[in-house]
């Protein structure tokens, strides 16, 4: 009886931080939501306050943004969309074979790869700008949708990540797998790699996460307004003759929703992770 | 699903006898080289060759045309108040992140994984929310929070409890904690997932024979659940340290490529103000190499001292 | 599990489907997010020529000027596309298109500040001395010799960029303050600490990290960053007096605030200025546009007035700011771009509507007394009729700015370190914060 009296104070204590914390993890969202319903001029004389007049919310701001003239907007959104797509594809399946090869297998050169890919983990990507800048134009991929994608394609966090997932995995299964007879790559895509399934959720979040809303080199890469993606379409928004507050935060709010998707979606996996009893251990 | 993971041998079909490429294709040998070489390659074209470009562009002074070596002329002209002032903002970035971006998250993970926490799902988007927006967002919200006039959010909150406005972007502990607090308030949410990832691949047998040797819930945590973590600590610590030392967003979003007193300089920024914005792209290159030589020094101590490259870790 | 598969595969289809459409899909529908103008489109055989800009107002000038050239050039039509793009990123990405050798326009606009990163190695641009020789006797030279190197001419300049007093007439008169009398910076801090204690505003606004403060008013006073021969003057009497001056304006006079956002191209400082916070602001006359655009509320109470003097009988302006536009040596058609360029920056119409729809003083001089120069447009009707008397009184009397290949450099010195650590930091005298930037630019310049 003490204990689940005592339980239950401390459960109370821990919502109560949690909430607290939670709320300072949202207020700025919920700044940007509000924002998103407030005009610009208003934001620009008051800037972002605590204190405003609920009279003054109004949907302007969205009845612009799906209208004719916010098309141009969409099509940022489709950019980014397909951009993240093509991405989290391409990179989780060839970093996943690596990490998985370097966690799993005893093989001659694996300490040197996996040097290897803190190495690239380690060089600022924007020393390597200049030279790749010229690679993407004289492979006349500039202002495409694969010149945005391919120096994401080689993903050392993602290995990274998969090599220490991988670290945890049962050997035995493979080796159970083998005397049943299954080839190398039978048993990477029909044993191990759906033990793997939470971290693929986790890195497909993590690698929509980067692709979404990475800036600096499609920033570099696309020129016109039709390639754009959203981080570089909204920027573009930002100048100091005529920054354009409202838009920005309404198309801010919206960009949100398909990584809240992706986010939502794969959260069951990481539930799903935590029923394979059987795996673990 | 779950009973096939357990039962493997049922699912796998019989071994089909090749002839000998296929089977030497199949060997245990040769397998993991099969899995590494599509990245091995895309590194190799899409890493190598600019990463050598650049360090033979760090000896050279670029200009159109009139490309020529100049020997150590950047390396030399690195020793400046600006560049020591980036170094320092860095690093003091780099261990604050650390710090936060370690220890938070790991302790909201177990709190979240804990079955005492009510609403837990509810909790782990909130906290994960602000990882969905671009630096370019969260950048214009802070900067709103955190404006220098009294009606800003941030200055109405110190109003309340009685304190002056603060300039926040315009003094180095301010700017500072700014670059903090973005950074942490964006991650902490992808770093809670990871950690959480890994606890929920930690047996409940181990929980329970430590309940049953009478352990209490910190010893626990300190004997169980850190020692199973410990590879992904090895991972978000080498992560955030790399990419603290990449910084270059956090300040670019509250002051753009110049900030007041370079209080929010970092050594990427000084890579794109000389390279790029001043047209100095052999001196930048040269601060490349020498930030990446930094971080692999830094983090080759870290992993050696968490022991991330003994076999079998 | 299949559900996973399921969704890396409609993923990957939709990414190669549209890879393949890649950068074909162009017939975009140009909304108000589309930055780009298209002008010319029904001609079939016109040229096409490309040009980026970091303001969106000067598309409108070359908008106008594609529409009169085809009128004026049926043989020889062009399509012109206008791309807007943020400072920054196009800076940066012109200087990677010209260093790479591919990517660049046909035409571009490039800031002052940023234009000597491209007079280095060998140069990218077309010089455009076949257009610019027949007209040079009506031009401002001082504006074309900023974006020249060795005699030859690559930038077309946009203005002259005379500094102006704006003056808030309904806080002046609040204050008592009649503005015609006051010539000299003394009369200047006398009517500011009547202002201070007479209203509410403060006299003025003084930039504490850009230079639209202190580079003005050093080379009102005939001093600059660089002498002649671009050796580092920064720091001498009369720039060390200059920043001293400043530093009395706000922290001993107390007439002066540091911009709201640190310069005065601040939302921040858009919507304090707008809300009566400041009595007056010394800014170039292209600054209307700002006024116009983002300040409604003092439509009609603006008024422009030369600069106070140092001493009698000294300069009453400065030439400050600029952009020039370039035609780089990767146009396809070189010679027709220059020729287009010529037609829009360089001839008395397109001088005309440098004024007319910009509200730039035109760098052609000869065009300054013409009736077109007199005609209605918006900025008259903000600032009223007579802005144009003031700026033919002063338009002589602008000292040259000394552009080297430091410029960008200093800039940033005096951005993040002089003004900063002088003003609001306090950190350090005008005199060390002045030489502490001199002997970096000394030691650690561009071009070595």
């Amino acid at each position: 009886m003490d204990t689940t009296k005592k339980e239950k104070i401390l459960s109370i204590i821990i919502l109560i931080c949690m909430g607290i914390m939670a709320f300072i993890a949202l207020f700025p969202i919920l700044s940007l939501l509000l924002a998103s319903f407030r005009s610009s001029s208003v934001l620009m004389s008051e800037g972002m306050t605590l204190i405003f007049d609920p009279a003054e919310l109004n949907l302007n701001n969205y009845e612009f943004i799906f209208s004719e003239e916010g098309m141009g907007y969409w099509r940022w959104y489709l950019n980014s969309l397909i951009i993240s797509a093509g991405v989290i594809v391409f990179s989780l399946f060839f970093s996943s074979m690596v990490g998985y090869a370097l966690a799993l297998y005893e093989f001659k050169g694996r300490n040197i790869i996996f040097l290897l890919v803190l190495v690239i983990l380690m060089i600022p990507f924007e020393i390597l700008m200049l030279p790749l800048y010229q690679m993407m134009v004289s492979g006349q991929i500039i202002d495409t949708y694969l010149s945005v994608m391919l120096p994401l394609l080689v993903a050392p966090v993602v290995v990274f990540f998969f090599r220490q997932y991988c670290l945890g995995l049962p050997k035995e299964l493979m080796d159970s797998a083998r005397i049943d007879g299954c080839s190398e790559y039978g048993i990477f895509f029909k044993v191990m790699a759906p033990l793997m399934l939470p971290s693929f959720a986790a890195m497909a979040i993590f690698q929509g996460l980067i692709s979404w809303n990475n800036f600096l080199w499609p920033l570099v890469v696309l020129r016109s307004n039709d390639m754009f993606t959203l981080p570089v379409g909204l920027a573009t928004l930002l100048t100091p003759y005529g920054s354009n507050y409202d838009l920005l935060f309404t198309g801010s709010v919206l960009a949100i929703l398909p990584i809240i998707i992706l986010f939502i979606f794969f959260q069951r996996y990481f539930i799903s992770g935590l029923t394979m009893g059987g795996v673990k251990g | 699903m779950n009973s096939s993971l357990s039962t493997p041998s049922q699912q796998i079909p019989p071994e089909k006898k090749g002839n000998k490429f296929t089977s030497f294709f199949n060997s245990k040998k040769v397998a993991p080289y099969v899995f590494v070489v599509p990245f091995i390659l895309s590194f190799l074209i899409l890493y190598l060759y600019p990463f050598v470009y650049a360090i033979i562009m760090s000896f050279q002074q670029v200009l159109p045309g009139q490309t020529e070596f100049i020997g150590l002329q950047n390396y030399e002209r690195l020793m400046n108040p600006t560049f020591y002032r980036a170094v320092f903002n860095t690093t003091i970035y780099v261990i604050c992140t650390v710090i936060i971006l370690v220890v938070v998250p790991l302790l909201l993970a177990v709190l979240l994984n804990s079955r005492l926490t009510k609403l837990k799902i509810l909790f782990r988007t909130a906290f994960f929310m602000p990882a969905l927006t671009s630096v370019i967002v969260a950048g214009v919200i802070f900067n709103m929070i955190f404006s220098e006039s009294d009606s800003a959010a941030a200055n109405q909150v110190l109003a309340w409890i009685g304190l002056d406005s603060v300039d926040w972007q315009y003094n180095a502990v301010t700017g500072m904690f700014l670059m903090v607090a973005l950074a942490s308030w964006r991650w902490i949410g992808v770093n809670i997932m990871y950690f959480l990832a890994a606890l929920q691949n930690i047996s409940d047998d181990l929980y329970e024979a430590a309940d049953i040797d009478g352990a209490n819930a910190f010893q626990k945590f300190y004997y169980v659940t850190l020692p199973a973590l410990k590879p992904i600590v090895i991972f978000v610590s080498t992560i955030t340290i790399i990419n603290g030392f990449r910084m270059f967003e956090e300040s670019f979003v509250f002051w753009e490529t110049s900030s007041p007193g370079n209080i929010g300089l970092t050594v990427v920024g000084y890579i794109y103000q000389a390279g790029i914005q001043q047209n100095d792209m052999g001196f930048g290159a040269a601060i490349g190499v020498f930030l990446m030589i930094i971080i692999l020094v830094v983090s080759l101590i870290q992993l050696k001292f968490f022991g991330a490259f003994k076999k079998d870790e | 599990m299949k559900r996973f598969y399921l969704l890396l595969f409609s993923s990957a289809a939709a990414f190669t489907l549209s890879a393949c459409g890649g950068s074909e899909e162009t017939e975009g529908d140009g909304g108000d997010l589309e930055e780009e103008v298209v002008v010319g489109e029904e001609e079939d055989d016109a040229t096409d020529l490309t040009f980026w800009t970091f303001e969106g107002l000067h598309t409108a000038l070359f908008e106008e000027a594609a529409e009169s050239w085809n009128e004026e050039n049926p043989d020889d039509p062009i399509t012109l596309t206008a791309e807007v793009y943020p400072f920054d990123q196009m800076h940066n990405n012109l200087l990677l298109s010209l260093q790479s050798g591919s990517g660049a326009p046909d035409l571009a606009d490039i800031e002052i500040s940023q234009f000597a990163n491209y007079l280095e190695g060998d140069i990218q641009l077309e010089d455009m001395n076949d257009q610019v020789e027949p007209v040079i006797d009506d031009m401002v030279e001082e504006r074309l010799d900023i974006y020249a190197e060795d005699g030859n001419y690559y930038g077309i300049p946009s203005h002259v960029g005379l500094t102006v007093m704006f003056y808030n007439e309904e806080i002046m008169d609040e204050a008592g303050v009649d503005i015609d009398s006051i010539e000299t910076w003394d009369d200047y801090i006398e009517a500011g600490e009547q202002v201070v204690s007479e209203t509410d505003a403060t006299m003025t606004t003084v930039e504490g990290d850009e230079h639209f403060t202190f580079w003005p008013l050093i080379s009102q006073r005939g001093s600059d960053y660089f002498d002649e021969d671009g050796n580092v003057i920064l720091d001498n009497d009369v720039n060390v007096e200059t920043l001293q001056f400043i530093y009395d304006l706000v922290h001993e006079h107390e007439i002066a605030e540091i911009t709201p956002g640190g310069n005065h191209h601040s939302e921040d400082y858009y919507g304090f200025m707008n809300d009566g916070g400041a009595a007056s602001l010394m800014m170039p006359i292209w600054y209307m546009g700002p006024f116009v655009d983002h300040m409604e509320d003092l439509a009609g109470k603006m008024e422009i007035r030369p600069l106070p003097v140092w001493e009698e009988g000294g300069n009453r302006t400065a030439g400050m700011g600029g952009t020039g536009t370039v035609v780089t040596n990767q146009s396809e058609d070189p010679e027709l771009a220059k020729e287009f360029l010529a037609h829009a920056k360089l001839s008395q119409e397109g001088n005309i509507n440098l004024w007319r729809i910009m509200g730039f003083d035109p760098p052609r001089h000869d065009v300054w007394e013409m009736d077109e120069m007199r005609e209605e447009n918006e900025y008259y009707d903000y600032f009223h009729d007579d802005l144009f008397d003031y700026l033919l009184e002063i338009q002589d009397e602008v000292e040259d700015i000394n552009i080297t290949p430091d410029i960008p450099d200093m800039q940033n010195e005096i951005h993040t370190n002089v003004m900063h650590n002088v003003l609001r930091g306090e950190t350090h005298t005008p005199e060390e914060a002045l030489e502490e930037a001199a002997e970096t630019i000394r030691q650690g310049g561009a071009a070595q």
